[in-house]
């Protein structure tokens, strides 16, 4: 027993594989994001979201993170769209590929307004690239440099995205398991209904049962998948439900490309037979590639320093991939509430909030108060997400402390009242409105201001 | 493996503890039920929505003739005919302002009607130079509505001392002129929204039945949120001062110069109102209302939603019927009175556009989300 488990051990780390699995995994990865990125630009998102608003929410400890002016901002996507397309053909991968992850997250960092955990996702993916040999296979570097050509890797270039998105989906399903999702059936009891114009299953997705079936089966789908696409046995129906799961939810909700990143990168679990079949197929789309002749079995071969170098950094992103998720544990009260340790733990789809926020600026020196003109300063994106969210209310506050400074009032006394409503509950008090917010600092400690949520 | 499910199982308990303790709302939460969203699109459209508009438009067109009468013989009596038929025109307007989506939007109906304060250096410049842009951003504020509220009622103290503006003073012809241009460009505003909907636009709002931003329901809950808006911040809130540190700008209300802005108001959060009830000259159909009732939408209390908006409307109505005309004398004597009156419109916001919006599943933003 001991000895197999060691065995599998070994063979799932150092083992070496086909390098077919990670070549396919470029070659989808780098096509989605080129996909994903036109259509980022083509929707006027660049223009909408990193150009218009005159103020930013930063990630803590990323204030330095500004956006570049609107043609900063374009070349920055220029830069995206060209870096994805040479991931996709395999042409100065290692630039190209440390590029993309560089400028993605930059743009990410820029404002959480649009934190999605899939953007996440993809900075986590293009980290992950950067630390293998993707282009040896089926490449324009390989044409280009025959001698880079490789055709066995050690498994765990493979299999660490295997484990990346094992984790992915396991803890999605774990953020399931609550009383809201199973018990209430929120938030699907309101989301379904809302769909009921669909044709076909429009009629059904108004039936109470429906809204139980489909939050039973995500979390058991959420939970379960990432296991089956592992298991040999139960892979090829896994991944059916991997693309009929993905493709109801691309259908039902409004989560962009998500969906098809994931039907693009879980391939990963499919055996190099499998993959071989795929670049066959690719090399029939390129006819000028020609058939893919006798490979000679040629091993790549890393620096041992640069190995462990490696293993160490996969050993702390692994570790903290881990832990990340489990911090709403060290913070008091309702999760979903708080929003202390929610973003960076994919949770996703989990609650349905909205809220309404009035900021107030008081001059301490003569006690009059003014009503702030929100839309003054935010998008309506941006008012929207900070209402519900306390980090944001904060650095608001900050913001509005600062600019009234510059008006002219003296350390102005910055409060806000936001009406929050979750899953359904009505709208109450979210914070303190009697809170001076512009004393208050941005900390990873519990914030005391945010008031508890009642029944 | 079996390492993996004891690793899987020891976090589920975790999550399960850590987690489950919590619940968001009681077990009497919004049941899934159905909705005929079509049937109250329909209502809307065909016995709210429409009738605003041609109504709007009808006013508009009387409007732009006594206009012409009144630049033909300018006298007395055709000074009051036009400045009546100005009034019903604004009055009219409270009940169409509503509706700022499809061609109303292409056509920028709501600003080119009803930016206010009127800007009244821009108009003499526009009526001195004789030379008038409606396209140009600067000639927002001289224009419309309140540029007609100023020329109608504010360029004399009486109705003589205005009539004189049109008749023996050296701008006269050129004051008339204007007056034509922007009763014209009122008219013809209207009307190309009328089209619109005539000719097409009304397919594509009873077939766009979703919930998402473009969809019709979304698009009038935003609208209507994004009015009431506009009316706690234009009509009531920067007036009496809410938005510059209690200094009142009581010449900020609308309808400054006819001193309407009370009974507008009025008509203003009833027409609010009657949108949310489906509710119009063919009774009570169809509205949100409806909606919120048949998805057993809660209020915080844990009541019935659409009992605590009905309730609200009236508060909010009730507040403002305790003030008087002209608002902006009232703001200088009872300056509290109306930053009461604020606070209860902010309540409807609140539960309009938080409530009511996310009770209905409704997206209120544009990009892609996952669901927070």
């Amino acid at each position: 027993m001991a000895t197999s488990v060691k065995e599998k051990l070994s063979s799932f780390f150092i083992g070496q594989q086909h390098i077919a699995p990670l070549a396919v995994f470029r070659i989808a990865f780098g096509s989605i994001m080129l996909l994903s990125t036109i259509r980022f630009a083509l929707k006027g998102w660049v223009y909408a979201f990193y150009i218009k608003p005159q103020f930013h929410f930063t990630f803590y400890g990323f204030d330095g993170v500004k956006p570049l002016g609107a043609t900063g901002m374009y070349s920055l996507f220029g830069l995206l769209i060209i870096s994805s397309l040479l991931i996709t053909i395999g042409l100065f991968y290692r630039v190209a590929i440390l590029t993309f992850f560089l400028c993605f997250t930059y743009v990410e960092l820029i404002d959480k307004t649009t934190y999605l955990n899939h953007y996440y996702f993809v900075s986590i993916l293009s980290f992950l690239l950067i630390l293998v040999p993707a282009h040896r296979y089926f490449s324009v570097d390989v044409l280009r440099k025959p001698r880079l050509a490789v055709t066995q890797v050690p498994a765990w270039t493979i299999n660490l995205f295997k484990l990346q998105l094992l984790l992915v989906y396991f803890f999605a399903g774990l953020s399931k398991l609550n009383y809201d999702w199973l018990i209430a059936a929120l938030p699907l009891k309101i989301w379904l209904p809302a769909n009921s114009h669909l044709p076909i299953i429009g009629s059904l997705l108004t039936q109470l049962w429906v809204a139980y079936a489909f939050s039973w089966f995500g979390a058991l789908f959420d939970l379960g998948i990432g296991f089956f696409l592992l298991w040999e046995k139960t892979r090829k129906p896994a991944y059916a439900f991997v693309v009929l799961f993905h493709l109801a939810t691309g259908i039902l909700f409004k989560i962009g490309m998500f969906p098809y990143i994931m039907i693009a990168v879980t391939p990963i679990f499919f055996s190099e037979r499998t993959h071989l079949q795929i670049i066959d197929f690719l090399r029939k789309l390129l006819p000028e590639w020609g058939i893919r002749s006798r490979e000679t079995r040629r091993i790549y071969q890393m620096p041992v320093v640069q190995q462990k170098l490696i293993w160490a950094v996969l050993g702390l992103h692994f570790t903290i991939q881990l832990l990340l998720p489990f911090r709403l544990l060290l913070y008091p009260g309702k999760l979903y509430w708080t929003e202390e340790g929610y973003r960076f733990s994919w949770r996703v789809m989990l609650m349905e909030k909205g809220g309404t926020a009035f900021f107030y600026v008081k001059d301490p020196t003569t006690g009059r108060q003014t009503e702030v003109v929100n839309a003054q300063y935010l998008t309506s994106l941006q008012e929207n997400m900070m209402a519900t969210q306390p980090d944001m209310i904060l650095q608001y506050a900050h913001f509005l402390a600062r600019e009234y400074e510059q008006k002219g009032i003296k350390n102005p006394i910055v409060t806000a009242e936001s009406y929050v409503t979750l899953n359904g509950s009505g709208s109450r008090l979210y914070i303190d409105s009697t809170i001076n917010l512009a004393n208050e600092e941005e900390t990873f400690d519990h914030k005391r201001w945010i008031l508890p949520f009642r029944q | 493996m079996r390492t993996f499910i004891l690793v899987a199982l020891a976090a589920t308990g975790l999550a399960l503890g850590s987690q489950s303790c919590s619940k968001s709302s009681d077990d009497q939460a919004p049941a899934a039920t159905s909705f005929d969203r079509k049937a109250m699109l329909t209502n809307l459209s065909t016995n709210l929505i429409l009738p605003a508009y041609t109504s709007f438009q009808t006013t508009a067109v009387n409007l732009d003739a006594a206009v012409t009468a009144f630049n033909t013989t300018p006298d007395a009596a055709k000074l009051t005919a036009l400045q009546s038929a100005f009034q019903a025109a604004y009055k009219q307007w409270q009940a169409t302002s509503a509706y700022g989506f499809g061609p109303a939007d292409q056509a920028n109906l709501r600003v080119n009607t009803n930016t206010y304060p009127a800007d009244v250096a821009q108009i003499n410049t526009n009526i001195s130079s004789g030379t008038y842009n409606p396209t140009l951003l600067a000639n927002l504020a001289a224009k419309g509505l309140p540029a007609l509220d100023y020329l109608l009622f504010g360029v004399g103290t009486d109705n003589n001392a205005i009539l004189q503006q049109y008749t023996t003073d050296s701008k006269a012809a050129n004051r008339k002129t204007y007056l034509a241009a922007l009763s014209t460009e009122l008219k013809t505003n209207i009307t190309t929204v009328v089209n619109a909907w005539n000719s097409g636009y009304t397919a594509t709002f009873l077939n766009a039945t979703g919930t998402d931003v473009g969809s019709s329901t979304g698009q009038l809950v935003n609208q209507l949120d994004y009015d009431v808006d506009v009316f706690k911040n234009y009509e009531i809130g920067i007036p009496a001062g809410v938005q510059s540190m209690g200094t009142a700008y009581p010449e900020k209300v609308q309808a400054y110069y006819s001193k309407m802005s009370v009974q507008l108001a009025l008509l203003h959060i009833q027409a609010l109102q009657n949108i949310y009830l489906g509710k119009s000259a063919q009774g009570d159909g169809l509205g949100f209302d409806d909606y919120l009732t048949q998805i057993g939408a809660k209020s915080s209390s844990g009541g019935s939603l659409n009992d605590v908006i009905k309730a609200q409307f009236a508060t909010a109505t009730a507040k403002l019927q305790t003030l008087t005309d002209p608002l902006s004398d009232n703001i200088k004597t009872n300056q509290g009175a109306v930053t009461a009156t604020y606070t209860e419109l902010q309540k409807l916001l609140v539960l309009l556009k938080t409530d009511m919006t996310s009770s209905l599943g409704i997206l209120i933003t544009y990009g892609d989300n996952d669901g927070d």
